[in-house]
């Protein structure tokens, strides 16, 4: 039963290692590019960490340095009860502990300023990529996973810059200086000493070859868990409209479950690490005094080098504990790191072709030839020929699913034509960059998609530079002028994230305004007048006909006004276009539109 | 602080365990200096290497105790923590889905989610630390003063004026800390947003050519997320220097006294040398308190944002009784019914009166912002009326259990959202034990049948996180046939056919006959309005007028206005 909750210990169901290493190749892991890809990171910022590298080396000295005085001192003054020199001997001790703390705060200030702007660019990164990324990344992913490697995973980058940078380099320093000083101190005991490190070797390779899958299979497990979450508290009017909270509860006791499996499993070894350390640590030290004792019973050594042995093997193991401490946190910082560059790696939207056109203007003539389209491998569009003249009014129709929306999504470029050619003023559209193929067309799309900010700031998103009379102006045109002006503070009005303080309809006479203040050659209007109320449609209707005058749009649209109003129809059926031409001529025909029409009209009266 | 304590409570016998296994050793890590002045004083010094040979097997049995004790500690550490965070995460979780529908408003989706990605695993975290290394450096530190204090008392008075200012220092730089990240978390979430919105509306972004407008906005919150991290990570980490310096200088006072007090006669050399070396042993640990204390606060922060959610008042999850009323017939009554949002004087619904009959359609229309939505939403209880009372089968909505009460409704919103996971669970999600064949039905009622089965998983196909690979009106008809699938008395669209053509919406209207319910549908077209069986006409939140086509076509010259506009259209391109 893996869907208990464990109160217990003793309770867990072991993963097996084969499961973990399966784990692992399925999604081959690069410990060590993502370890590179950090560091190369970090190097943006050489003078500086020179100077924390230099400060680190400092308060290593200064580490070392203050014992060996405190030993000097004990010898000198205590042993020997000698007063004078005593104050020159604390004098240096003072400056010692000085410089120790002044360096150990300079390269930690540093250190957090590198971090930080490491930190702040691979957000700004991973940001413009999303940016970059092609529609169909969002379309095939959840928001919740993406938010979780934007939170968590350079959340994780972020500490372990923070610490572990600087201990990593604080441990093999002293670990340098110890081992030097006790070889000087004697090379036999040393090598005793020795003893412990394929002992160490061992357990880190048993323990290591487990952490690395388990990491990650944790870090997934809780993207999955978040990805539900948000998805779930999105979807809570649904949830407590069909009174499913137990059924979404219970689904994410499972996730959560399963989640405390790996969480457990990777904290629990990862755990074991400065155990193993710890007690490694103790066996040099018995080794130290046994074997010291034996030599100094012989006369090899004596006693005082035991002592200084014990003091600095204790020095030697620490950095090594040090290290092995930051080795669990530095591992879920690589799995992170490898999460977020997952992300910077995929393929961005093709980049437009070197030689593309800037469309500066556009007569907005714009033809189909010939082209074919497959999301993937399902081919959706079949060989699609027409043409609009500038300032011409084509509507698609169709049932659902005949690949109305996929044209639009042709014409604006989210994704690429495989075959045939699309022409706009006679160039081919796939040789005009995107940002400025865009920037004559204007969107009316089914998601209103408004931030959150005021309700000017929103309607301005559609051109950033335009006056406040020139909002007011759009608004008005589009009639959402009135509804504003009756909200708590008009055109000041704070708007939600996803707009839920206005309704569906308000939100769409916004997007309505937003589109008119772009003023765009080319209009693309995806069935979004469905939710407005008559009579504030008809408004929009004038609006939006003042609008298209003179220029081209592609409409997509169910209502016969707006079918009969269209200069071109095209009526598509499973992604091949059934008939073309005007209302008159296609009633005439007395084909597939005819029936169509016959059976809105049924409808409409 | 105190909800997460609390919520450790159960697990206080185990955190025991875990805390014994860790002083287990730090004895020992306390005791070997002591076996190593044994072994000096009683084996090097008088020659005797069996009771070299015997210390040396004491030290190396302690070892393996310590060696278990650590494993342990490992492992109740790791369970506790992973355990603390499970119950935590599963509690918040629970509570949100308690949440009042107005109170989710106050919470965006944004913030719940960091408060699940980042929060608790902040003070999971924590817990782990505190369950490891946490209490061996205050241990260690007490431990040291402790054993000095033994040794020579009088060396060791300084520990009694560096300990309690140090002491106080700490509470200074937590609590300067922990205000410093509950500042920087305002930030996280704010960067969070900008990133959920901009993941969100990516296709607007990307129409609008809004890539540098959007980039500005989130380099300002990115920028001062890096500035405030900055400051809070410099604060805390610069505590350490300080601490060190302050004992390092004590152990200036232990050398400057042990010289007078050797000159005296009244310390020997092993007695500084102990105190030194304890001293040292301090000094060292002392390090890790930045470390903590930074830990500490932020997980105090995280704590105090978790207890916030976790103290919202609400109800628990409606469980249905086995006597609860469920809906029988389906009819529903507004009587006088007033609502105004909560924290808002804004009048949304006045006086709504009127009566819906088993198995009657009444479509509901009215301009943008009417109110429509909002008159839909009370009858699940979504939100409650500030005066008049709403009845279905003559008893108050008050007084039907909430689940037994939207088990009998199926509503149909205007977003039709989707889960991620196949179309069949999706339309289970109506109703959880439907077999495929119920589910079957209710897709053909609701005119998607066929759409599926040109999937090519068909009811096995994966739909994204809004549905995204399939078309709006198919999201629609899926919508429809979920709530279908209950098989509910009353069945309410808020515009779910808005982006059905019209022989699809025809053909579903003519199949919903079938279904004997009392059929509530928000509507913009006349066209479907006439084919209820009454209309009721809303405007500015109060009702225009309810009735048949022509009867509101009598009554009502703004129902008129609405006809006329729709024909007018007709006629005028015909």
């Amino acid at each position: 039963m893996p869907n208990t909750r464990i109160k217990e210990p003793f309770q867990y169901r072991r993963i097996p290692l084969e499961t973990l290493q399966n784990h692992q190749k399925k999604r081959a892991e690069d410990t060590w590019g993502t370890v590179k890809r950090l560091t190369k990171y970090l190097l943006q910022y050489k003078w500086m960490l020179v100077l924390i590298i230099s400060m680190v080396i400092l308060s290593s000295a200064m580490a070392l340095l203050g014992p060996y005085l405190i030993g000097m001192a004990i010898d000198d003054f205590i042993v020997s009860k000698e007063t004078a020199g005593l104050l020159q001997l604390i004098g240096w001790l003072i400056i010692i502990y000085i410089l120790h703390s002044v360096s150990i705060f300079l390269q930690n200030f540093w250190m957090v300023g590198v971090a930080q702007k490491t930190v702040f660019t691979l957000r700004k990164e991973l940001f413009e990529q999303f940016h970059q990324l092609p529609i169909s990344f969002f379309d095939s992913r959840q928001q919740g996973e993406l938010m979780s490697r934007v939170t968590n995973d350079i959340d994780n980058i972020n500490n372990t810059l923070n610490d572990s940078v600087i201990q990593i380099f604080t441990s093999i320093i002293t670990l340098i200086g110890t081992v030097g000083v006790m070889l000087y101190l004697s090379p036999l005991l040393t090598l005793i000493t020795m003893v412990i490190i394929p002992l160490l070797f061992i357990g880190m390779r048993w323990i290591t070859k487990r952490t690395g899958p388990l990491y990650k299979l944790q870090q997934d497990d809780l993207g999955e868990l978040n990805g539900y979450v948000e998805e779930i508290v999105s979807g809570q009017l649904l949830v407590k409209t069909y009174s499913q909270e137990e059924k979404v509860i219970q689904e994410f006791k499972e996730k959560n479950d399963q989640l405390q499996l790996s969480f457990f499993w990777a904290q629990n070894i990862a755990g074991f690490i400065p155990k193993v350390m710890n007690s490694l640590n103790f066996l040099s030290f018995m080794l130290i005094a046994l074997f010291g004792g034996l030599l100094a019973i012989k006369g090899v050594i004596t006693v005082g080098v035991i002592v200084i042995f014990t003091e600095y093997a204790r020095q030697f193991t620490r950095p090594l504990n040090e290290l092995s401490n930051q080795f669990n946190i530095l591992l879920s910082a690589v799995a992170g790191g490898e999460r977020v560059f997952n992300i910077l790696d995929e393929e961005q939207e093709e980049v437009d072709e070197t030689n593309a056109t800037v469309l500066t203007h556009t007569n907005g003539q714009l033809s189909f030839r010939h082209v074919s389209f497959a999301y993937g491998d399902k081919p959706v569009l079949f060989d699609l020929s027409f043409h609009a003249e500038p300032g011409e009014m084509v509507a698609f129709v169709g049932h659902t699913g005949a690949g109305k929306t996929t044209i639009v999504n042709l014409i604006s470029r989210f994704y690429e034509y495989n075959q045939g050619h699309i022409l706009l003023d006679g160039h081919e559209l796939n040789q005009i960059t995107r940002s400025s193929l865009r920037s004559h067309i204007a969107f009316v799309l089914q998601d209103t998609f408004l931030f959150k900010g005021t309700v000017r700031e929103n309607i301005r998103y559609g051109k950033l530079s335009a006056s406040d009379e020139e909002v007011i102006q759009a608004s008005e045109r589009a009639n959402a002028h009135e509804f504003i002006e009756r909200l708590p503070h008009g055109y000041d009005t704070m708007l939600d994230q996803d707009g839920s303080s206005i309704s569906q309809g308000q939100k769409q006479l916004l997007t309505i305004a937003r589109a008119m203040i772009s003023e765009p050659s080319i209009l693309i209007l995806d069935e979004a007048t469905s939710n407005i109320d008559t009579i504030t449609e008809f408004h929009i209707q004038e609006g939006l006909q003042r609008l298209m005058e003179g220029r081209t749009s592609f409409v997509i649209a169910h209502r016969l006004n707006t079918i009969q109003r269209a200069d071109k129809i095209i009526m598509l059926q499973n992604g091949r276009i059934l008939e073309k031409g005007n209302h008159q001529t296609l009633m005439r025909k007395q084909g597939a539109y005819f029936e169509l029409y016959r059976g809105l009209e049924k409808e409409e009266t | 602080m105190r909800y997460i304590l609390s919520n450790l409570k159960p697990y206080r016998l185990q955190v025991l365990l875990a805390y014994i296994f860790t002083f287990t050793e730090i004895a020992a890590e306390l005791l070997f200096p002591f076996f190593l002045s044994i072994m000096i004083n009683q084996g090097i010094i008088p020659e005797d290497t069996s009771l070299l040979y015997f210390w040396g097997s004491v030290m190396l049995g302690t070892t393996i105790l310590a060696f278990f004790s650590g494993i342990m500690n490992s492992y109740f550490a790791a369970h506790i923590s992973t355990a603390l965070g499970h119950d935590i995460r599963e509690n918040l979780f629970t509570k949100i889905q308690e949440f009042s529908f107005d109170m989710l408003t106050l919470y965006p989706v944004s913030m719940i989610v960091t408060r699940f990605t980042n929060d608790i695993r902040v003070v999971q975290n924590t817990i782990l630390m505190g369950l490891r290394i946490m209490v061996k450096a205050p241990v260690m530190v007490i431990g040291s003063v402790f054993m000095s204090f033994i040794i020579n008392w009088k060396l060791s008075l300084i520990f009694l004026v560096t300990v309690p200012i140090l002491i106080l220092f700490l509470g200074w730089v937590l609590k300067i800390g922990s205000r410093l990240f509950t500042q920087v978390q305002e930030r996280v979430d704010t960067v969070n947003r900008v990133i959920q919105e901009n993941i969100g509306g990516m296709r607007i972004i990307k129409a609008f050519v809004r890539r540098d407008f959007e980039a500005d906005r989130f380099d300002q919150s990115n920028r001062d997320l890096a500035t405030k991290s900055q400051t809070a990570f410099r604060f805390v980490e610069a505590s350490m220097p300080v601490l060190l310096l302050f004992m390092n200088a004590s152990l200036l006072f232990i050398i400057w006294v042990g010289n007078k007090q050797a000159i005296a006669g009244t310390t020997t050399v092993g007695d500084v040398v102990a105190i030194v070396n304890y001293a040292l042993r301090a000094v060292m640990m002392i390090s890790m308190f930045t470390f903590i204390s930074l830990a500490v606060s932020r997980a105090k922060a995280s704590g105090e944002r978790i207890s916030m959610i976790m103290h919202e008042k609400t109800i628990p999850v409606a469980q249905t009784s086995n006597n609860a009323n469920h809906i029988q017939q389906g009819s529903l009554h507004f009587d006088s019914v007033d609502f105004s949002f909560p924290n808002s004087s804004l009048p949304i619904l006045q006086n709504i009166q009127f009566q819906l009959h088993p198995e009657e359609t009444i479509a509901i229309m009215g301009a943008t912002g009417a109110g429509k939505t909002t008159l839909f939403q009370l009858i699940p209880r979504l939100y409650s009326p500030d005066a008049g009372t709403i009845y279905i089968d003559d008893t108050p909505i008050q007084q039907f259990d909430v689940k037994a009460l939207r088990d009998g409704i199926g509503y149909v919103s205007q977003n039709p959202l989707l889960f991620t996971g196949s179309i069949a669970d999706n339309i289970r999600f109506g109703k959880e034990k439907a077999s495929l064949d119920e589910v079957i039905i209710a897709a053909k009622t609701a005119q998607i049948h066929d759409s599926i089965l040109a999937f090519p998983d068909q009811y096995d196909s994966i739909v994204g996180q809004k549905g995204v690979n399939l078309s709006g009106g198919q999201k629609q008809r899926i919508s429809i046939a979920r709530a279908l699938v209950r098989h509910p008395k009353l069945l309410m669209f808020d515009d779910s056919t808005s982006a059905l053509d019209v022989q699809t919406e025809s053909k579903l209207l003519d199949a919903l006959k079938e279904y004997n319910a009392s059929t509530l549908i928000i509507t913009q077209k006349i066209s479907t309005a006439q084919r209820a069986d009454r209309i009721l006409l809303l405007d500015k939140g109060k009702i225009e007028g309810v009735g048949t086509h022509e009867e509101l076509l009598r009554i009502s010259a703004l129902y008129r206005q609405i006809v006329s506009s729709q024909s007018q259209e007709e006629v005028g391109h015909a």
